[in-house]
Parts: structure tokens; sequence; C-alpha cells
């Protein structure tokens, strides 16, 4: 009988330690850690950094609607409920990753370059079907046979970067995939799929 | 006081759930602790990462390049400056004996492959091909990384395609896809018995049924991963019997070997953490968990057990042999370019553009070869294997709006049979999962809003 009232207390206990612990995740990261701070304009922009960029969102989890991560390779805030956008979660998801990684503007005219830090927390004005649409200035549609590393490949429901291409003709592909993947590489076979569009950020200076 | 409290009841209860109590808030701080650690431990980690597409398969006269990207996150996160990376490729013909040394360059105008390494001519002239591997370092912050990962142990090969088939493809027709001989196995969506789950929402693309296997005996296997089990119809059955799996799921791959052993590759892993490749006995019990070493695509049964296609050394690598899992370290001497088949040989692909090269290679070199071209753009190489003498090659075919595979049978006098077969892919899988081939006997994986389906395309005579 004893040993069953400690085990009881033990995961009672346990329970809401961990539940405590999982709430303030779950509510608190944009809150605590993200900022609006204005973003610095830049002259230029590269494939090289703008994957070196991605890189660092590898790890940080994903939030539908976010765009605020650390760089600490966790996701602060796992298990968040899918269908709510308003979790204020850490992570991007797939088009507010995108925007972020390709230096967009809030202004869909804008074709410029703006360095987002990754603590501004914010998502720009594009879902993944604007960019496979080619929608707003910076965004233009290509042939999918001619998208390259940091072209985009984007379907109506979902967006990912092209990160390397692999000897069976797959591509590794960056994105925000969901909050049970979160954001990382992965192989995938997008560029073959017809419900995929190839999307090209402008104005890559290398 | 002491005797009060063991002999109150009351009190009793108390004690023992506060022992508990304080127990489980022990354990929840080693827990946290534990986290902590590993975050440390992460953030000490080597901050580079570099990718390279191996030319696995040369043809005559072409001019030979290794090319590499190579990321280094600089401890200023605002920094998005390229890499000040350098390096050194060791590169020796064939592959035995000595490695030359040949110095990176830096050829900043490439959209990719920026690092460059030309490879001496008489090692790329070399008629048994080159082995090499490539050692990249942050000019900044020392990091350093070896490319594939088993170095001089496991070096990348490239291998001359020789004489080869050489096939034309024109423009593809679509819309002229073949229909199935027989649906050996059909789901709709959802949870009960019978049924097979989708990951969907409205942030989502549908995912569901991410990868399939079909045993000698024409039994289906299919990993029902957003319901966290294996589906199984054994031949000419109906519905399914469904049998618990503890994974994780998230697009995992599967196969099952010839003792009937089911083996789960996972693709999403912790930071710090490799994916999983998992084990599982007839039952569904769990026999083995272990890490692979990189990110991992794909897993096929090898002569002696899984093998696991691994990234970014671009590298097939055992997992396991007879039943014993390997660790890391035995993981990246087995690297091979090559997929290795029953009999100790291989097969090696590679698609660049429109064109795909496939060779069957023993120890002595190639042993048939095929380099098939095509008008219509190609994607990824679905399924290569063996049909006899013959190559059976899945590929898909695309354009900007459209896309098949393009089923081809080759042989030594070019193109024996070929047909087309629709994508059929509404919900996302594994990325090459869609095709098993048995006997003479071709698998797809397929799904429609409805649900999920297995179809049998025969491709003798019968």
């Amino acid at each position: 009988m004893s040993g069953t009232r400690i085990l009881i207390g033990f995961v009672v206990a346990f329970c809401l330690a961990a539940a405590g612990t999982a709430s303030a995740y779950h509510t608190a990261f944009v809150a605590n850690n993200c900022n609006y701070a204005a973003p610095t304009p830049t002259s230029s922009i590269t494939r090289d950094g703008s994957t070196t960029v991605a890189l660092r969102a590898r790890y940080e989890g994903y939030q539908w609607g976010g765009g605020c991560w650390n760089d600490n390779n966790f996701d602060d805030s796992p298990g968040d409920p899918t269908e709510n956008p308003s979790t204020g979660g850490e992570g991007g998801d797939c088009s507010g990753f995108t925007f972020k990684v390709w230096r967009e503007s809030l202004s869909t005219g804008d074709a410029g370059f703006y360095q987002w830090g990754m603590l501004r927390n914010v998502h720009g004005p594009y879902k993944a079907e604007h960019f496979k649409n080619g929608t707003g200035a910076p965004n233009v549609t290509l042939s999918k046979s001619a998208a390259i590393k940091m072209d985009a490949l984007a379907k109506t429901t979902h967006i990912g970067m092209i990160y390397a291409t692999n000897a069976d003709g797959t591509d590794q592909i960056i994105e925000a995939k969901g909050e049970a993947y979160g954001t990382n590489i992965w192989t995938r076979a997008y560029r073959g799929d017809s419900s995929y569009s190839g999307v090209r950020r402008t104005g890559w200076s290398g | 006081m002491d005797r009060h409290y063991v002999t109150n009841p009351k009190v009793k209860n108390v004690a023992g759930l506060a022992a508990g109590a304080i127990a489980g808030v022990a354990v929840a701080v080693l827990a946290g602790t534990a986290v902590a650690n590993r975050l440390a431990s992460n953030a000490e980690e080597p901050l580079i990462e570099a990718t390279h597409l191996p030319p696995l398969l040369t043809a005559p006269n072409e001019q030979i390049e290794l090319r590499y990207d190579v990321y280094c996150l600089p401890d200023d996160a605002a920094t998005d400056a390229p890499c000040d990376a350098a390096g050194t490729v060791f590169v020796r013909s064939g592959d035995t004996g000595p490695f030359r040394e040949v110095s990176l360059l830096d050829d900043p105008a490439a959209d990719e492959g920026r690092f460059l390494a030309r490879v001496p001519e008489d090692i790329a002239a070399s008629r048994i091909g080159f082995s090499y591997y490539a050692v990249l370092r942050s000019k900044g912050g020392g990091a350093t990384v070896t490319l594939p990962a088993g170095g001089a142990t496991a070096p990348q090969r490239s291998i001359p395609l020789g004489p080869s088939v050489d096939i034309r493809l024109g423009a593809h027709l679509f819309g002229a896809a073949r229909k199935a001989d027989i649906r050996v196995a059909r789901a709709v969506w959802g949870t009960q018995a019978g049924e097979v789950g989708l990951e969907q929402g409205r942030n989502l693309t549908p995912i569901g049924g991410s990868a399939f296997d079909v045993d000698r005996n024409g039994t289906v296997y299919v990993l029902d991963e957003a319901n966290r089990r294996l589906l199984r119809w054994p031949s000419g059955a109906g519905a399914p019997i469904s049998m618990p799996l503890s994974i994780n799921g998230t697009l995992a791959d599967m196969s099952v070997d010839g003792e009937g052993t089911i083996h789960v590759l996972e693709t999403t892993n912790d930071p710090g953490r490799a994916p999983l490749l998992r084990a599982f006995d007839r039952t569904g019990a769990a026999k083995a968990a272990t890490e692979v070493v990189e990110r991992a695509s794909q897993i096929r049964i090898g002569p002696n057990g899984p093998v696991v296609l691994q990234h970014p050394s671009g590298q097939w690598m055992s997992a396991a042999i007879d039943g014993r899992p390997l660790p890391p370290s035995d993981q990246r001497r087995s690297g091979r370019a090559g997929r290795p088949l029953p009999g100790g040989s291989e097969i090696v692909i590679l698609r660049r553009g429109n064109e795909i090269r496939a060779a069957l290679v023993g120890a002595s070199g190639v042993r048939r070869a095929w380099r098939v071209t095509s008008e219509t753009p190609l994607a990824e190489i679905q399924l290569a294997e063996p049909l006899g003498n013959r190559l059976l090659l899945v590929t898909r075919v695309y354009t900007d709006d459209r896309g098949e595979f393009l089923v081809l049978v080759l042989d030594q006098s070019g193109v024996q049979r070929s047909f087309s077969l629709a994508s059929a892919g509404w919900a996302e899988t594994a990325p090459l999962s869609r095709f098993r081939l048995v006997g003479s006997s071709l698998f797809q994986l397929g799904s429609t809003p409805a649900g999920l389906f297995v179809d049998r395309f025969d491709l003798e005579v019968k």
C-alpha cells in the first residue's frame, strides 16, 4: 500500500510539474522572447547567406502563423495545438520561414532586402499559395527544372526551399513542415509532384 | 511522533504522497537538467554543414569537378556572410593506395558548389575510376566536417560508366497511364479498424500511409504512421490486419526482411541525435532501435541486413548485420555509393538534369550500364532494381503542371518495355516509398482523397 501511495504521489507530482512547464512553453515563448523591431535594409542577398539564415532555424520548432525563433537547437514550445495559429510558440510556419529567409518586405510591392532578426516575430504577408503563384514584387514563378539552391517548391498548402540535390534526383529541402516535424532538412520528391510549382526570390547576387 | 506517523493511516497516506511528490519533483528536475545538458552539448557542436553532389557515374571525356557548398554559422546571429571555408579533397585512382591532396578553390560566382576541386587528369582518366573524400574547414571557428563521414575508410566512389546502352526518350505523352492488373490493398482514411490514418490540418499537407512493402508471399504491409501501426494484407485478403508499432512516424520509410522483421526508419530526429532505425518482430514487439549516422531518406534490405541511404555523405550504410545493430563508427565505415544487392554486386544511379545513369557494379567493375536521356524533365528515380539480366527503372517525368511515373524495363538492346503510371499521390509519403518490385510484379502505393491503395502491375506476359 505504501509503495502504491508513493507511486501515486510521484506520478501526480511529475505530471503537474511537466504540465506546468509545457503550459508555460505553449503560451509564453513569443511573449517572453520575441520583439517587433524594425528590419535592417540590406543592399544584397546571397544564396549562401540565406542558407545560413535558414540553418539557424533548424531544430527550432514550428508555429502556424509564427515567425520567431532563437538558436538553441531546441523547440521551446513543443506539442502546440496544431489548429491554432495564436499559441505563441517558437518557430515559423512554412511561408513565414521562407519570408524571413528570403529577406522580404512587409509591403508586397517592395522587392528590397530586409534582414529580420531571429527573434523578430514576423510572418510576412504571404501564404504558401501566394508564393506558389509568384505573388509579390520579390517573388516569381520559374520552371521547376531550373530551380536551384534556395529557390523554393510551393503548393497551395506548403512551401520548402531547396538545400541540395541528391544523386537519385530527389532534393534535400529545408522547410518548416509541421508541429510534429519542426523545421529541418529532409529528402523530398516535391520537384516532380504536379501540385508543386517552382518559385524564386528575385535579386540574388550570388 | 515517528510511531504516530507510522500508525496513523491518514498521516501515513499523506507521508506516502509527500514522499512520492518529492521523488516526482526530483525526477522532473533531473530530467530538466538532462535537457539543459543536452542543449549545452548541442551548443558545442561544430557549426559547419556541407553538401556535395557526387559524380557517381562518369561518361567518357567528361570534365570531372568535385563541388561543395559549405555553411558555417558565425556566433554573430546577424551575420549571413558566406562561409569563409577551406579544405582538402583526398583523391586516388581506384579504391586502393595513397590519396593525393587537392586543395579546394573558391568559385564565388557559382550559384551552387562554390568550393571546387579539380580531379587531376591522370586520376580522372583512370579506367577504374577514383575514390575521394573531403575535409572541409571553417577558417573562422576552425570547425571541420568530413564528407563522406567515413573519410579514408569509406571514401566516395566515382566509376566510369564504360560501354553503356544509350536510350533517348522523346517527349513524354501524358495521360496514357496504364491501369493496374489488380488492386491488392485498399483502405479508407480514418482511425478505425481497417482504415489508414491521415495527418492533416489547415496548416499541414495531407500525409498518410508513408511507406509500404510486399513480401514474397504477396503480403502487403503499409506503415500506418498516423495511427502508429502496421496494416497487413495477406495475399487475397480484402481487409487488413492491424498491428500496433511503437513509432514516432513523421514520414517514416519501411522495409520488411525475409524473416519478417519490420524495419522502420524514422526521418525526424531530435537535435543532436540522428534519426532512429527501429526493428520489430512479426508480432510488432520491438527488437532494437539504432541511431543512424546522418539524415536518412531510404531503407532497403541488403544481403546482410538493412541498409540506409544517408546524407550529406550520399552513401548507403549498413545499419545492422545479421540482426546486430551497428554503432555509428561501423556504419560510417560501411558507406558505399551503390545500394548493395544479394550476390555482392550493387546498383549505382545518378540523375543529372534530364539524364539518368544506372550501372550494375560487381567486384570487377561495371557489369552493365544504361544511360537514359529524356526530352521531358526527369525528377527522382523511384526504383532501380535488377530484373533477371535486365533493369527495372521507375522515374518521374514532369512539366510545371503535370507529373507521371515512367516505368522502363531495360535490357542490353535498349528499352524492352515501357509504360507510364499516374502519380496517384494525393497524400504525401516518404519520398522514395511508392514502388516495390517482387518477382516480376511491380507494386505502387497510391492515394486519393478517399483513401489509400496498393496496385500491382505484372511485367511479364503470362
